[in-house]
């Protein structure tokens, strides 16, 4: 075979990578091909959305997702099946410093949910500021997460990932685990304005991955970083001390939960209901604490 | 051809009062129509076009080789006395306004004082001399590049192109006098057409200029969704705002997007991706030195994505993209793709 240019080359040593791979590995990429199949999108004649994501992309890049998700945190789904059909909202915690748990709920609904859908995420302003990263969370179905870009995808008939607790919630200390940060109350006004189902989603393991002891956030601000927090591993082994601990994920699917009212109304009658929101995701964490036997396991 | 084939200047004509305007818009249809920038690629086109049903007149400071005989050319510009004379003469119910300086090879200033001074002037005179719709050729530029734009804006997202890109702001300050005359004249049809990046042979945008580079330089680690429309739609909807009871400010949508980097692959051509900071410094240089034809502002249009939602002009007017996303590409394929 001749090589005659550097893509022809990466293509061999892909296709070499292919053979060589184990059958374990080629089984789980056949899982993933075979989930994708089935993902419902509407694409034009180049493959892609819309909003520029791209099913293939998806495809060709969930190998190491789906190891994390199989192999290294172990990811355990509670009644996954309480996802209704259609539009609907997945309202969860947010912890461990780097959004692993965004990308484990996700690959829980690509692998495990009926039928398998690709949940997209809302995602911070400065992460389209990011070379590569922005590319890489549009194609995987990733939105800077305006009221307009999360409206429109409900309205497709999509499944958004919430996290309302933001950066609050991204970097709360470790002393601070499963105790919920400040609620935004946006997702609650766009539930109500679309008429959209929310399931809660309590998320166990990811407030353990990374213990933040403190965040230096006037240091993070001199740097015009959106924070910078300090664990046991980060910053003193460098980028590798952001690698999280192999906790165990367990994800508490709650039941989906219908709001009425106007998207107008008062910040305190919206808060009523996040609450409600906030204590069922509580509720989670009451039970997944208690079912699990350590944050390994 | 040139001033002296402007029409000999009839009697002194007084404006139209409002009451003779009230009569001459129960008669809805447009029998004229003139169009300002006519000897560019669009105005050709869209002159041919509309001269199988209307009787079109055009204005342009360049010269139009071989205009159809049915097709009257004034070489004037917008900014002068003469023009005034001519719409007096000519008495258009239609205008369309494509008269703009889009490229920056003349300076700030002088792209300031066409595009601006001569829309200002341009819909003076049309409200003076009762014309009863006004088309004016905005862009998709004006809302501007940035990283939090969402998806399918409306043509309520301001228009803040000014704020990272000060050298279109000429061409969102158009969009803006537009779209006030549009309120302060509501006896008159006004219509501000924001495009998308045209694709087409002979029909180009700045997007598609710079797609047709030998080679295309991108921004490493971005790759915007980017709309195209192809040329033969842009007309259909520049018919349908002249002919069409219409009035309002429209974005208007081709048949498709894609990332940028699929479209250059798609035309053939090959990307370059310069590292951000970079790509800025020697786009600021270059452009600076005249070597180069894109301020560092346009860059960010190959960083984020400008997507807007053509939904308004369709439900308004029935119009529906024809030309397809690969047929676009087809016709502008380099050599050798």
């Amino acid at each position: 075979m001749m090589a005659d240019s550097p893509e022809s080359v990466l293509a061999i040593a892909r296709e070499v990578a292919g053979v060589l791979r184990p059958s374990w590995l080629r089984r789980l990429q056949e899982r993933i091909d075979a989930r994708m199949a089935r993902v419902p999108a509407r694409l034009n004649e180049y493959g892609f959305d819309d909003q520029g994501l791209s099913p293939d992309f998806v495809r060709q890049n969930m190998l190491p997702i789906a190891l994390l998700y199989e192999y290294y945190f172990r990811v355990r789904t509670v009644n996954i099946d309480r996802v209704p059909r259609g539009r609907v909202l997945l309202v969860a915690n947010h912890a461990g410093q780097l959004p692993f748990d965004a990308m484990m709920l996700s690959s829980a609904m690509l692998l495990e949910g009926e039928p398998p859908r690709i949940a997209r995420g809302m995602a911070e302003y400065w992460v389209s500021e990011l070379p590569f990263v922005s590319v890489a969370a549009a194609r995987g179905g990733a939105l800077v997460g305006t009221p307009k870009n999360c409206a429109s995808m409900l309205d497709a008939g999509e499944c958004v990932m919430v996290f309302p607790e933001g950066v609050r919630g991204m970097n709360k200390l470790y002393e601070d685990r499963y105790r919920l940060m400040r609620f935004g109350l946006g997702f609650m006004r766009l539930a109500l304005e679309t008429n959209t189902p929310i399931v809660p989603v309590s998320i166990i393991g990811s407030e353990e991955q990374q213990p933040g002891l403190a965040n230096l956030s006037g240091l993070a601000r001199l740097f015009g970083m959106p924070a910078l927090p300090l664990t046991p591993t980060f910053p003193l082994l460098g980028p590798l001390g952001l690698l999280p601990l192999p906790v165990k994920y367990h994800l508490y699917f709650g039941e989906p939960m219908s709001f009425e009212g106007d998207a107008s109304e008062d910040d305190a009658d919206i808060e009523d209901r996040v609450d409600r929101v906030r204590a069922a995701i509580e509720e989670g964490f009451e039970r997944g604490l208690a079912e699990r036997s350590g944050i390994f396991s | 051809m040139g001033l002296d084939t402007l029409p000999e200047r009839g009697p002194a004509c007084p404006p139209v009062t409002s009451q003779e305007r009230e009569l001459t818009k129960t008669d809805a249809t447009i029998k004229k129509v003139l169009i300002t920038g006519v000897a560019g690629p669009l105005g050709r086109l869209l002159a041919a076009k509309l001269s199988l049903t209307i009787d079109v007149c055009g204005v342009d400071t360049h010269r139009w080789k071989g205009p159809r005989p049915d097709i009257r050319v004034h070489r004037v510009d917008l900014r002068k006395r003469q023009f005034e004379d001519l719409l007096r003469a000519e008495r258009p119910d239609a205008v369309v306004h494509m008269g703009f300086v889009r490229h920056f090879d003349r300076g700030d200033r002088v792209r300031h004082d066409v595009n601006v001074r001569g829309t200002k002037q341009l819909l003076d005179h049309c409200a003076k001399y009762g014309v009863r719709k006004v088309v004016v050729f905005s862009s998709s530029a004006v809302y501007g590049a940035f990283p939090e734009n969402p998806y399918g804006m409306d043509e309520d997202c301001p228009i803040s192109a000014s704020r990272s890109y000060p050298e279109i702001r000429d061409q969102v300050e158009v969009d803006a006098l537009a779209s006030a005359f549009l309120w302060q004249h509501q006896e008159i049809e006004t219509v501000v057409l924001r495009p998308v990046n045209a694709l087409g042979p002979k029909v180009g945008s700045m997007m598609s200029s710079y797609l047709k580079l030998p080679w295309v330089p991108t921004v490493m680690g971005f790759d915007p969704v980017v709309q195209f429309i192809g040329e033969a739609d842009l007309l259909d909807a520049l018919e349908m705002a002249v002919v069409k009871p219409l009035s309002g400010v429209f974005n208007v949508v081709g048949a498709g997007q894609v990332p940028i980097h699929t479209a250059i692959q798609a035309i053939g051509a090959r990307a370059w991706p310069i590292p951000g900071p970079l790509f800025n410094a020697v786009c600021r240089q270059l452009f600076a030195l005249k070597l180069w034809h894109y301020p560092s502002g346009a860059v960010d249009y190959l960083r984020y994505p400008v997507c807007l939602s053509g939904r308004r002009f369709e439900d308004a007017t029935g119009f529906r993209p024809k030309v397809s996303l690969s047929e676009m590409f087809d016709s502008i394929r380099q050599r050798g793709g």
